[in-house]
């Protein structure tokens, strides 16, 4: 053989090494090379016959049939024109397989997502950036919380039923799945779903109590015990501030032996640091508004339910909205992806909505270890062995990192391991059949034993009847508290500090057909003075409450537009009650140009923050400096003291005006609340004008503000900007990142239920779908879709019908 | 007329094995053309490069016209090349030369220099 053919074999191999090498680069993802986080396996993922372009559609698919194995009879789903499904069911068991079959169709990526956010596992998929957060997840023992309320949940013969029939409809669905199908995050992110498990429904509700209910201050408010002493913690953290009505006022009449223990001495434990990092708390705009009117005060003489929960905005959305009918059950509303049932709906005799109990279930523990093993801790005198469970993180791109928990007959052990920390959602719980029972409710008796299976996130339960109730009930497991327990981190060694007992559920605030002819909340405190329990939470909302009641007193013949009206309302209270009176402490003299406009545009304020507004603006950018200059004491070494509330802020600033907290430390001169206002409003002013020049526009308060609906992946490109009004304090309680995430308007006629919602988002999570955000500009100009549960042939402009059919084997 | 060929056959071939296997498959597609074509390693490449990037950008075409950019709008501010016009364009060149490297493969290997002997 000559020289030539050698030269050929060598192209040959060449030429073969080259494309296999490109087609494996191509056909996996790649992390952690240098300036790219992650990228995608580009081949699979641009490929246009499987990859991303598969997931873009004109219109969703709908099969005329499908035929499934594990369902018993026929399935009939009809998608309106909201592709809400309107699943029609002979039995249960085929309802809540088609609900998990459904929602994990447009769904799965983000019922997975949430999950593997609760249990500490993003790093699986997200790589070592998320290690951390997956470690604080497990270290807030979430699994072992998910764990105790699934043993209840199976334990309960009908409940056990309902998720098993939810999780083999998501397992059929996954089932389908193929290359092309896929939901996009998985292809852009390589991976592939897991099967789904009843846990994780367990595992949803735990990280809805969370996101509702893990607020506490302990440690920080230990730190300010000892710095500032008690008489300060009362003036600045007051347990009540008594802004105007608690939700439940029933003076002297609670008529009940409630359970009473002896006060314990506050002792604090020495040496507790703070160890937040920034005085920006995140559950701040965690909030709702919920309200029930008799039809003592509507044109329809029938009552009206409204609820509207303020949560991250985010893409996809949290709330599924859907409709389920079946023998026994005909109800609607939205509904979390993961969980069975509808969550706040109605049916066609009963309305319900939530919203968030502020109340301090959350405790810290000193602990005293024998030794640095931490094999054994102190307890009433004798040592107790600890209980450690080795947690396993396979962090994608590397090997896999062990971490030991330990765990306390208290809770798990926090990471400095110098706590125990205890929480009321690691108990064991049943929480979805509450709602299974509301979906089949029929009056107040009903939704009564309803919750009494509802223990936490605790919450404030409204209801109204077709029968003509209203009701209100703040459910949850609370323990019986002694003055001033729970605000201050406790001493671990003595079982005197801990929990004794928890308050009967039949002892808990509740108020039915009150004189008023309204029940409300919104998240403020919950009951008069003469409820007999100690009551006591990290915060208790101020300004809604008291507007949504101004509103509802002054109400005659209310209207379902009355009520959109209400949830809509960007009145801003907070401002009617402090801007006169910080104004007035301007010295408007030393005003510059832009500080001479500002001054001009807030004096001829009409209080409301709508989208044009450029006073909210001004005031709004006012406060935001207002507030940490205020609270600069709180900054010790970096480690933040969660600042007094917004309303108790003002108040001193009115009232105690030369306070030494007003005081700015770093400044050699003593300020005063009238140099903390200027020096605020001159802040205030610069920022707006830095925004003006960087933007080029007006500020308009929609702009300036910027809502924006981000998609769980943190995407720009997936997320979604909104102009809307409102903002923390005010009804429409929209802030850059929280809102109204679901509004819903029940009318409880006699002659037919009919109701209003919408979201910020849509029913699809593909974001290659029209249906994934297409309630956004509906919602952002405060408009409602009307909500139909009627039979399948009365669905308007419906866009198709799928009939599920049992396999044949 | 050969080379027009070539790139239909690269064309037809890999739509066939793409549309139900994972997209690799082209490549094997190409290979294959490579080989029956003997065009030699320079044109086996540019039909290979033109036919899958036809198809790819075809299909593609396609797509995003029935679907209003929908998705690919977004994909394009993600990656970021920020139109969609440059995310189909990359897209069929990623494509086109993988098919093409497959068809030059082959196109080496059944490539018999005329007059040689």
């Amino acid at each position: 053989m000559a020289a030539y053919p050698r030269m050929k074999t060598f192209k040959v191999i060449l030429s073969f090494l080259i494309t296999v090498s490109l087609v494996y680069a191509l056909n996996r993802s790649w992390s952690g090379v240098p300036g790219v986080d992650s990228l995608p396996a580009l081949g699979r993922f641009l490929d246009p016959f499987h990859g991303f372009w598969a997931n873009a559609e004109d219109q969703p698919a709908i099969p005329e049939t499908l035929s499934l194995p594990g369902l018993k009879g026929e399935v009939k789903v009809v998608y309106d024109s909201m592709l809400i499904p309107h699943i029609y069911a002979t039995n249960d068991d085929d309802l809540y397989f088609a609900q998990g079959y459904i929602t994990a169709s447009f769904r799965l990526w983000q019922m997975e997502t949430q999950i593997r956010g609760g249990a500490g596992r993003l790093s699986e998929v997200l790589g070592k950036r998320l290690l951390d957060y997956d470690r604080s997840q497990r270290r807030l023992g979430m699994v072992y919380a998910a764990e105790n309320a699934l043993q209840a949940m199976e334990g309960d013969p009908v409940m056990s039923k309902v998720l098993a029939s939810y999780t083999a409809g998501v397992n059929a669905y996954i089932e389908t799945l193929n290359a092309g199908n896929l939901p996009m995050e998985y292809k852009l992110l390589d991976y592939q779903p897991e099967r789904w498990k009843n846990f994780n429904s367990a595992m949803l509700l735990k990280n809805m109590a969370q996101t509702l209910n893990i607020g506490e201050k302990d440690k920080e408010m230990t730190v300010a015990l000892t710095m500032f002493g008690k008489p300060m913690i009362d003036l600045l953290w007051p347990d009540n501030e008594m802004p105007g009505d608690p939700i439940v006022d029933k003076t002297g009449q609670w008529k009940f032996n409630a359970i009473k223990f002896d006060s314990i001495p506050l002792v604090v434990p020495e040496g507790v640091a703070a160890n937040r990092h920034t005085a920006d708390d995140p559950g701040k705009d965690v909030g709702s508004n919920n309200w029930a009117v008799s039809g003592s005060k509507t044109a329809t003489g029938s009552p009206i339910l409204c609820n509207d929960p303020h949560l991250n905005l985010s893409l996809p959305s949290l709330w599924f909205a859907i409709h389920l009918n079946a023998p026994g059950v005909n109800t609607m509303g939205s509904s979390l992806p993961g969980a069975p049932g509808v969550i706040i709906g109605f049916n066609d005799s009963i309305a319900w909505g939530l919203t968030n109990a502020q109340r301090d279930l959350v405790d810290y523990y000193k602990l005293r270890f024998k030794d640095n093993s931490m094999n054994e801790y102190f307890s009433d005198g004798s040592w107790k062995a600890t209980r450690k469970v080795v947690e396993k993180y396979d962090v994608k791109g590397q090997e896999p990192v062990y971490d030991t928990i330990t765990f306390t007959h208290h809770g798990p052990v926090t990471k400095d391991n110098l706590y125990a920390f205890r929480w009321v959602s690691h108990d064991a719980s049943n929480e979805l059949r509450t709602f299974y029972e509301l979906n089949r409710g029929k009056n107040h008796s009903d939704y009564m034993n309803a919750l009494n299976s509802f223990s936490a996130p605790a919450q404030n339960f409204v209801f109204a009847s077709v029968g003509g109730d209203i009701a209100m009930r703040i459910q949850g497991k609370y323990p019986v508290r002694r003055k001033d327990e729970g605000k201050f981190v406790l001493d671990g060694t003595k079982t005197s500090q801990e929990w004794q007992a928890f308050i009967p559920f039949d002892q808990n605030v509740m108020d039915k057909n009150p004189p008023t002819g309204f029940v409300s909340s919104a998240n403020q405190y919950p009951v008069d003075a003469t409820y007999p329990y100690y009551v006591t939470g990290s915060s208790f909302e101020a300004y809604r409450n008291r507007r949504i009641n101004q509103v509802l007193s002054s109400l005659t013949k209310a209207t379902v537009q009355d009520m959109m009206n209400l949830q809509l309302d960007n009145y801003n209270l907070k401002a009617a009650e402090s801007l006169p009176y910080f104004l007035s402490n301007l010295d408007s003299t030393s005003f510059t140009e832009p500080e001479k406009k500002a001054w001009q545009v807030l004096k001829s304020w009409d209080y409301i923050n709508n989208i044009e507004s450029q006073a909210a603006s001004y005031y709004e950018a006012w406060w935001d400096a207002l507030l940490p200059l205020t609270w600069d004491e709180m900054d010790v070494d970096g480690n933040f003291i969660d600042f007094p509330t917004t309303f108790n802020t003002i108040r001193i600033l009115k009232e105690q005006p030369t306070l030494s907290f007003l005081d700015i430390k770093s400044t050699s001169e003593v300020e005063t609340a009238r140099e903390l206002l200027l020096k605020s409003f001159k802040l205030g002013v610069e920022a707006v004008e830095k925004w003006k020049l960087e933007r080029k526009m007006d500020p308009a308060w929609a702009d300036f503000k910027g809502t924006i609906i981000r998609h769980l992946l943190q995407l720009d490109p997936l997320s979604v900007r909104v102009k809307h009004g409102g903002n923390h304090d005010i009804v429409n309680a929209t802030t850059r990142t929280h809102g109204p995430s679901w509004r819903m308007i029940v009318s409880l006629e006699k002659t037919g239920v009919k109701a209003w919602g919408v979201y910020p988002g849509g029913q699809s999570g593909n974001a290659g779908s029209k249906y994934f955000s297409n309630m956004i500009p509906l919602w952002g100009n405060g408009k409602y879709i009307s909500l139909q549960f009627t039979g399948a042939d009365n669905i308007p402009n419906a866009l198709g019908t799928t009939t599920f059919k049992p396999e044949e084997k | 007329m050969r080379f027009l060929a070539h790139i239909i056959a690269v064309l037809l071939l890999s739509w066939m094995l793409q549309a139900f296997l994972p997209w690799w498959t082209m490549a094997i597609g190409a290979f294959a053309t490579g080989l029956f074509f003997r065009q030699g390693g320079f044109m086996s490449f540019l039909a290979g490069l033109i036919g899958v990037g036809l198809l790819w950008y075809g299909m593609m075409w396609y797509i995003d016209a029935s679907t209003d950019s929908i998705l690919s709008a977004k994909v394009a501010m993600i990656f970021p090349v920020k139109t969609v016009g440059v995310l189909m364009m990359v897209t069929a060149f990623i494509g086109g030369l993988v098919g093409g490297l497959a068809s030059m493969t082959g196109g080496i290997i059944s490539y018999r220099k005329k007059n040689k002997y």
